[in-house]
């Protein structure tokens, strides 16, 4: 692709996303009341609600409607970030001692779904046990987002209405994973295992039925803490695992909402074309390709061979060819305006991979391959991984063609889903093909998961001393300038040390009918399912 | 006859109790089991807390201890607990059950009904342009595979009327028009090859009859050809028309799975590939055995058949 070419990539991009979007227009009109949304869903709730014990959008999107959170970002903009944190169950919140607490204070007269008084000790109980305190008064079976609350010393909950959450060190991004849809606060009185079969929240909806393997039906709750909300009288999901079906039911008008992450560019294209009428947003799936390389086996305990491996791929040509243009390269957080924090376009061009020549990458692949001692007589042969599932299996063979042109002979090896998670955490392999989701865009969210040394989630095992300390240091950054610039230089510290080789970050193309009012995708598919603003026009 | 059928019987608990041995063998040779598919959907594993939900769930136990513990909840009429939605399985399987038999019974009465006149005509009008047709109808629905039949009825739909059937099931007390629409189209995805093959057989088999020399001396005694054909040459044709359809029963049972998922049907077929992507054990190896005893049932019935049809064949002691 030449340079005028790449150039003109953004603005007919920003063409294709006016030309299909237009949500601004939905929320000029008054909303009304009343209507059900009949919505998708790719398999059937995973964990039933419960949301704390899953990191999946199959459980996240259908049980959000039922729970609130102590904030949330404000369901009708795009962004997320600091300034579009609305409170939900606390009505204000406020920064002490240079944000080393953090004080809720909490709305009054909020009733769960059981009738039961909603009350600081359902927040310390819902975060206590997330932090795995030890005195904490219950236990979840699976705790994926344990480290999110790693920071949290204690939580204190002085009266029924204040809660405070004090911290070791300041930690400013701890406001934004409190408001990602993988925060919902949880009933002190209701075991957390019930979550798994029913849902007690004190959200806008509640569960009426869920006929296992068939649909999910709420209801509006009646006792809604927001006076006139929500506008909806329920919600349906159906899930339908056939792809062409879930988009042929979507087409018919028989589903009014596509299901987030679900929707490729082309699929979008499809859609239009058949029905004109459909609404596309192009936004942020918060979900990365990356390259992980086992850091602690040969071959990818030398740091030439890795660095060898993210020169060879070339992320413009795997965003064309594998996700026809629906993707966007970028560094190990979402570039703007898909995210807030991702280093841009010119600012990658010097890192590993990003040139825009590929035949110089290529070369300087070749050259490091060289020096590792590997040459075309004396190739190096690997095994990559990937999940047996498409969109995994299209971008490895992607990366094992790019890899062969620079004398790694890869062979492709899928793994069943209920192998993979156990394979990468064990670092039972070399080097694999893999997708990263985070909920919410933030730095805090996305490196102490996927880059801390001795995270679970950290599959390539890399860990440096050095980038810890600058982790540790944007996290407890207060001046966000300051800690943008951070989080920029550790981006690019990253990628240099190719320490997770990100390929891209992919778009999701929400599609709805017209008649679906205010239900706005955000910059990541995990946050924007509460319902509570959505209306129909139909 | 009573001495045959608990012989019958007897075979058929014997083929059950291997049958169980091998689905639960084969499970468990699958990779991964049900605790690291809930830490998938979590996104890391811990050796600890795996081995924590291992114990909860019963799975830590030695092998033959589990299964001797199905076997006995088969007994006892409790199929356990479905690992994955944490309710008893007898709760997810019961609502399924109708709708599988329903589109099963379905499907093959569409088989028969399109399947033997059409093979009848194509076998009297042996050679005509009709016999022609009628044979590359019945190829292509061979060489089609219900799936593929399915997705293309479905988009067919959407394209040229917008619609599509109901995306769960809708009772016959609810709405019997919609009811009958939502089960036809895929009966018809599934019946269509059965019919292919009860076609093809029926035509050869009564070809082979209307060759033999009683069918030439009721056509001599005068007897019309509707006569000749219908009742003396298509009751003797029979025979291998059955045994195929109890066989196509037992086939169409593995071929509702993808026509299920196709149709968004919630039957039986459907949540078994679910639950196995789940490894849902006690969900799976009920189900299994639910086909399996339906397989047995239909080929006891086509062996029944047979004394109805051919008074020679007698069951003795």
């Amino acid at each position: 692709m030449t340079r005028a070419r790449i150039a003109a990539l953004p603005a007919s991009f920003a063409l294709f996303t006016l030309t299909l979007a237009s949500p601004a227009t939905t929320e000029a009109q008054t909303p009304k009341s009343g209507g059900v949304l009949n919505m998708m869903l790719r398999e059937d709730l995973a964990q039933g609600f419960a949301i704390h014990e899953t990191a999946t959008i199959s459980t996240v999107w259908p049980a959000m409607p039922c729970f609130n959170n102590l904030v949330l970002f404000d369901p009708l903009k795009k962004t997320e970030s600091v300034d579009t944190v609305v409170g939900e169950l606390a009505e204000k919140w406020s920064w002490q001692d240079n944000f080393r607490n953090l004080v809720f204070f909490l709305r009054k007269g909020v009733k769960w779904h059981d009738g039961q008084p909603f009350t600081a000790k359902d927040v310390k109980f819902t975060f206590d046990m997330l932090r795995e305190a030890a005195d904490a008064p219950a236990k979840l079976r699976i705790n994926p987002r344990k480290d999110w609350y790693a920071n949290v010393e204690a939580i204190e909950a002085p009266d029924p209405s204040t809660v405070v959450f004090r911290l070791k060190k300041p930690q400013p991004s701890l406001l934004l994973m409190l408001a990602s849809g993988y925060t919902p606060v949880y009933a002190a009185h209701v075991p957390p295992a019930s979550y798994r079969t029913g849902c007690v929240g004190t959200g806008p909806f509640k569960l009426k039925e869920w006929r296992k393997g068939e649909f999910v039906e709420l209801v509006r709750n009646p006792d809604y803490f927001v006076k006139g909300r929500p506008y909806l009288e329920g919600l349906k999901y159906f899930p339908i695992v056939e792809r062409g079906t879930r988009q042929a039911a979507l087409q018919a008008g028989k589903l009014d909402v596509s299901f987030p992450g679900e929707t490729t560019k082309t699929a979008a294209e499809q859609l239009k074309a058949a029905v004109p009428q459909l609404v596309v947003t192009p936004y942020n799936q918060n979900v990365s390709d990356n390259i992980i390389m086992n850091v602690k086996k040969p071959p990818f305990d030398n740091p030439k061979v890795r660095l060898a491996v993210s020169h060879a791929i070339d992320r413009r040509a795997l965003v064309r060819a594998v996700h026809q243009g629906g993707a966007v390269v970028g560094a190990s957080l979402a570039p703007k305006p898909w995210g807030f924090w991702g280093l841009a376009e010119k600012d990658l061009l010097g890192l590993p991979g990003y040139a825009t020549n590929p035949a110089d990458e290529k070369a300087r692949a070749r050259q490091l391959m060289a020096e590792a001692g590997y040459s075309p007589e004396k190739p190096l042969r690997v095994e990559i991984v990937t999940r047996a599932i498409a969109v995994y299996v299209d971008m490895a063979s992607f990366v094992i063609n790019e890899l062969k042109q620079i004398g790694i002979d890869a062979s492709l090896k899928q793994i069943e889903t209920a192998q993979w998670h156990a394979m990468a955490t064990r670092g039972d392999y070399q080097i694999g093909a893999n997708l990263t989701g985070i909920g919410p865009d933030d730095p805090d969210a996305n490196f102490y998961e996927n880059y801390a040394c001795g995270s679970p989630r950290n599959y390539s095992q890399y860990c440096s001393e050095e980038v810890m300390k600058l982790i540790d240091a944007q996290s407890q950054e207060l001046d966000p300038k300051r800690r943008l610039a951070m989080v920029y230089a550790i981006q690019r510290r990253l990628e240099a040390d190719a320490a997770r080789p990100i390929l891209d970050w992919k778009l999701d193309y929400f599609t709805v009918w017209p008649h679906v009012k205010n239900l706005i995708p955000h910059q990541s598919i995990y946050n924007f399912g509460r319902m509570q603003d959505v209306w129909t026009d139909k | 006859m009573k001495t045959y059928l608990a012989q019958r019987l007897t075979i058929a608990v014997l083929t059950l109790l291997g049958m169980s041995m091998v689905i639960f063998a084969l499970l468990r040779l699958a990779p991964g089991d049900i605790v690291d598919i809930l830490f998938s959907t979590a996104g890391y594993v811990s050796p600890s807390e795996k081995q924590a939900i291992m114990k909860e769930l019963g799975i830590d136990r030695p092998y033959w201890v589990q299964y001797l513990d199905w076997l006995r909840q088969i007994g006892t009429g409790d199929l356990g607990k479905s690992y994955r939605y944490d309710v008893p399985a007898w709760q997810i399987v019961r609502p399924l059950l109708p709708v599988t038999l329903e589109l099963a019974a379905l499907s093959m009465v569409f088989a028969v009904l399109f399947g033997v006149p059409t093979g009848v005509v194509s076998a009297v009008r042996q050679d005509s342009t009709l016999d022609y047709v009628l044979r590359v109808f019945s190829l292509a629905g061979l060489s089609m595979p219900a799936f593929w039949l399915g997705m293309v009825i479905i988009l067919g739909l959407v394209t040229w009327f917008r619609w599509i059937p109901p995306l769960t099931y809708v009772s016959p007390m609810e709405d019997l028009k919609l009811h009958a629409v939502q089960f036809l189209l895929p009966a018809l995805a599934v019946g269509y090859r059965s019919s292919a093959l009860i076609m093809r057989i029926t035509r050869s088999s009564l070809l082979e009859v209307l060759r033999e020399d009683y069918i030439r001396t009721a056509r001599a005694k005068g007897q019309s050809g509707r006569v000749v054909v219908w009742r003396h040459a298509l009751k003797n044709a029979m025979l291998p028309v059955v045994t195929v359809i109890g066989i196509e029963f037992a086939f169409l049972i593995g071929g509702l799975v993808v026509t299920e998922t196709v149709f968004n049907l919630p039957g039986v077929a459907r949540f078994l590939v679910q639950a196995i992507l789940w490894r849902d054990y006690p969900i799976v190896q009920n189900l299994v055995m639910f086909i399996a005893i339906v397989v047995i049932l239909s080929n006891l019935l086509v062996d029944m058949l047979y004394g109805v049809l051919d008074p020679r064949v007698r069951y003795g002691g």
